[in-house]
């Protein structure tokens, strides 16, 4: 089972793996969901063609608006408070936290009706507002179940992949004080007439972006569902809080973007949602915020800038197909990677963001490193090499395990000498004869345990190839010494035809 | 101390931003090691590749394209000859589902059809007809949303609806189901073809909500189980009229 709340999490990704193994339902869960959206995905780009092309053109745009992100966040933020929208700069989470508390202060907000924001959960504002004694409302069905639940997304795309039906039936009786049977449809239903309610009352509506547009200060929001909709049109005030890397120029780019972004993460042509808001509702118009603002938020971001490693993490466009595709994700799940964004790009913006690399290390070493993430990714970010990035900046910065390093000493003064290498081998023949049994060794004890806990280690062979070498060597210069004389008599018969031809054409 | 307005209070907001924004601003360009960017740069890969853009179907194709799209996103389609038409297949659905609230953009095309006349006892009401009503709450207690589109894309089986003084964003959200009307010369090949033109017409022309609509609201977050009709309409019938 995963965590309810108040459980105490383990502090390293090892123990969370260790939990999410345990978990018999979550495993296989996990492994479904993210096939299903695997195949998907290759099914959708297979069907759409010239995939290579699409996604270099996705990377160009994000290169080229993250190089200039002065000019083209500046000139977002200029149009859209020339469209009436209030904007506001977040250096950290706290300040975003302040913003957002001021107004729902301001409006005097009993109730603030939220659709999906990863920059949400890394602020931690539910929390926050809830310190204020203002319900906040998750209204994206799978954030709305692990909310109730009180825990956090595991998946970027489905937050809820960790829960089945009757664990959900039972959040949800709970919640409507009958029991619920477990049927999809009855709880879906269950969930559109109570949030039905609360878009209806709330003060508030909040949101991420998936992109905001620099040249006409719009952002734009995809989902199938209908809740960022109803939150962008019902209630009188709108907030939105966007990563400051969220960027693109025009609508044009957005013709790219929303053919990367549904067919990566989830398969579909487009989601049965794409809107563009611009500004907050005209003077004539009966629906749409009275009030909207806009809160920028940066919160490590700006530190990949200039960072010629990382500088590309900020061209993710959060399609969570690097987590389907990756194999380290799809055993442990998301919350084994402890940060809000899990898998491979996770286990580099966690660290990236937070500039902590020492305290996330195990993270980075959590990844096989086999590139399907980069592989997988629609605007071609390597991740996998961040990775390994991450791993050198953590030795760097002292953060390294003293036994490796004291066992990497020993290693390099024993293979830097050929006599030390030698006698170490003939220590280890006699040694093994303690512990080998038919040429294995099952020992899992010491240096070894870790290894032989799922592996089987051979034993030294009585002839190693170094004791072998003489009788190599010896053979290979016989050998190329003597040639056989049919050989020889056939090259010197093509050396001969081939003078009597002139030697005009040699490559047949 | 005189109590401060809402209207201050914004204000002093602003001012914090604008100051706060050129901070931001050369952050950025002093983390990018160099000056800051004021001129609007050369973007070379703007928009869509080149093979895209040439990218078109036949009327036909992307009738079919967009009936096949549309269908496997769980919505449904008829194809009919005019507007007449539409109104028989509004007024029979209205019958068959038993529908008591109708609710609709007020678009000139719509009024044309005299829907009122054609449904006696349904309780049609026509979006932002007068100033004193609540409109969100017609459209939340409707069980038809009607409105015709104004743009459509084959490709990915997209409508696209305008917000307006007289085309509400509630009208194709909070009905239980929607009846679009899609005007054939209006059904486009890609989206580029609906989202370039707003480029070119500018901050100042574009509506405060541009929605594409694909087909019902769904969702798949309770075991991977196909659910229609989560928060917007789970039953959606686009009509290609023409």
């Amino acid at each position: 089972m995963s965590a309810p709340t108040g459980t105490k999490v383990p502090p390293t990704v090892k123990g969370r793996a260790d939990l999410a193994l345990n978990d018999e339902f979550l495993r296989k869960a996990v492994k479904f969901t993210t096939e299903r959206l695997r195949n998907g995905k290759h099914a959708a780009t297979a069907e759409h063609g010239n995939w290579e092309e699409w996604r270099e053109r996705g990377r160009q745009i994000r290169l080229h608006t993250i190089a200039h992100l002065d000019y083209y966040l500046n000139l977002f933020a200029d149009n859209a408070r020339a469209n009436g929208v209030h904007v506001h700069f977040a250096s950290t989470a706290a300040e975003a936290v302040k913003v957002s508390l001021a107004i729902a202060k301001q409006v005097k907000a009993k109730s603030v009706v939220k659709s999906k924001s990863m920059v949400t959960e890394e602020l931690h504002l539910n929390h926050a507002l809830e310190g204020l004694g203002i319900e906040a409302i998750e209204t994206d069905l799978g954030e709305y179940i692990i909310q109730l639940a009180g825990e956090t997304p595991s998946h970027i795309i489905i937050p809820a992949i960790h829960k089945n039906r009757f664990q959900i039936a039972e959040l949800l009786s709970k919640e409507a004080g009958e029991t619920l049977e477990a049927d999809t449809t009855i709880l879906a239903g269950f969930v559109r007439k109570k949030l039905r309610e609360k878009f209806l009352e709330a003060d508030i509506g909040m949101t991420g972006c998936n992109f905001a547009i620099a040249e006409t200060g719009s952002m734009v929001l995809f989902e199938n569902e209908g809740n960022a909709r109803m939150v962008t049109t019902v209630p009188k005030t709108q907030i939105t809080l966007m990563g400051m890397e969220r960027i693109i120029p025009s609508w044009s780019d957005l013709e790219v973007m929303a053919t990367l972004l549904p067919r990566s993460a989830t398969g579909q042509k487009l989601t049965m949602y794409m809107s563009g808001i611009t500004g907050p509702r005209r003077d004539v118009d009966a629906d749409g915020p009275d009030e909207m603002h806009i809160i920028i938020v940066d919160n490590g971001r700006s530190n990949q800038l200039g960072d010629p490693e990382f500088q590309e993490l900020l061209n993710c466009i959060r399609c969570g197909a690097c987590l389907n595709a990756c194999p380290v994700y799809r055993h442990i799940g998301g919350h084994a990677y402890g940060g809000t964004y899990s898998g491979p790009i996770g286990a580099v913006l966690t660290p990236a963001l937070q500039k902590n690399v020492g305290d996330w290390d195990d993270i980075a070493n959590a990844s096989s490193l086999c590139g399907a993430c980069y592989e997988a990714c629609p605007v071609k970010i390597p991740l996998h090499e961040m990775l390994i990035y991450l791993r050198r900046r953590k030795q760097e910065g002292g953060h390294r395990d003293l036994a490796e390093a004291g066992g990497m000493k020993g290693f390099s003064a024993i293979m830097g000498n050929s006599g030390r290498f030698k006698g170490v081998v003939k220590l280890g023949k006699l040694g093994q004869r303690l512990v080998s049994r038919n040429g294995e060794i099952r020992l899992k004890l010491g240096p070894l345990k870790g290894w032989n806990s799922y592996r089987v280690t051979p034993s030294l062979p009585k002839q190693s190839f170094r004791d072998k070498w003489g009788t190599l060597e010896e053979e290979l210069r016989h050998g190329l010494n003597e040639l056989s004389p049919d050989a020889r008599s056939r090259m010197e018969q093509l050396v001969r035809s081939r003078e009597q031809d002139g030697g005009g054409h040699g490559h047949g | 101390m005189a109590e401060q307005t809402h209207e201050q209070w914004l204000e002093e907001l602003a001012t914090d931003s604008r100051r706060k924004q050129e901070a931001f601003m050369n952050d950025i360009a002093h983390k990018l090691k160099r000056p800051r960017v004021l001129e609007k740069p050369v973007h070379p890969f703007r928009g869509a590749p080149d093979f895209w853009q040439e990218y078109e179907w036949t009327l036909e194709e992307r009738t079919q394209r967009f009936t096949a799209n549309f269908h496997s996103n769980g919505g449904h389609v008829s194809h009919l000859s005019t507007m007449d038409e539409a109104k028989q297949f509004i007024k029979e659905k209205a019958t068959e589902l038993g529908a008591r609230y109708i609710i609709r953009q007020n678009q000139p095309e719509l009024a044309e059809m005299k829907l009122e006349e054609a449904l006696p006892n349904v309780s049609l009401s026509v979006w932002n007809s007068n100033e004193n009503e609540n409109w969100k709450a017609r459209a939340a207690e409707a069980d038809f949303g009607v409105v015709v589109a104004d743009y459509a894309a084959a490709y990915t089986s997209s409508i696209a609806v305008l917000s307006g003084k007289d085309k509400g964003r509630s009208v194709s959200l909070l009905p239980t189901v929607l009846i679009v009307i899609i005007p054939l010369e209006r059904l486009k090949t890609k989206l580029g073809e609906i989202l370039i033109p707003l480029d070119e017409a500018g901050r100042e022309s574009l509506p405060a909500g541009i929605h594409f609509i694909s087909g019902p609201s769904r969702s798949s977050d309770i075991e991977n189980d196909l659910t229609i009709g989560v928060h917007g309409p789970g039953v959606v019938y686009a009509l290609l009229v023409g």
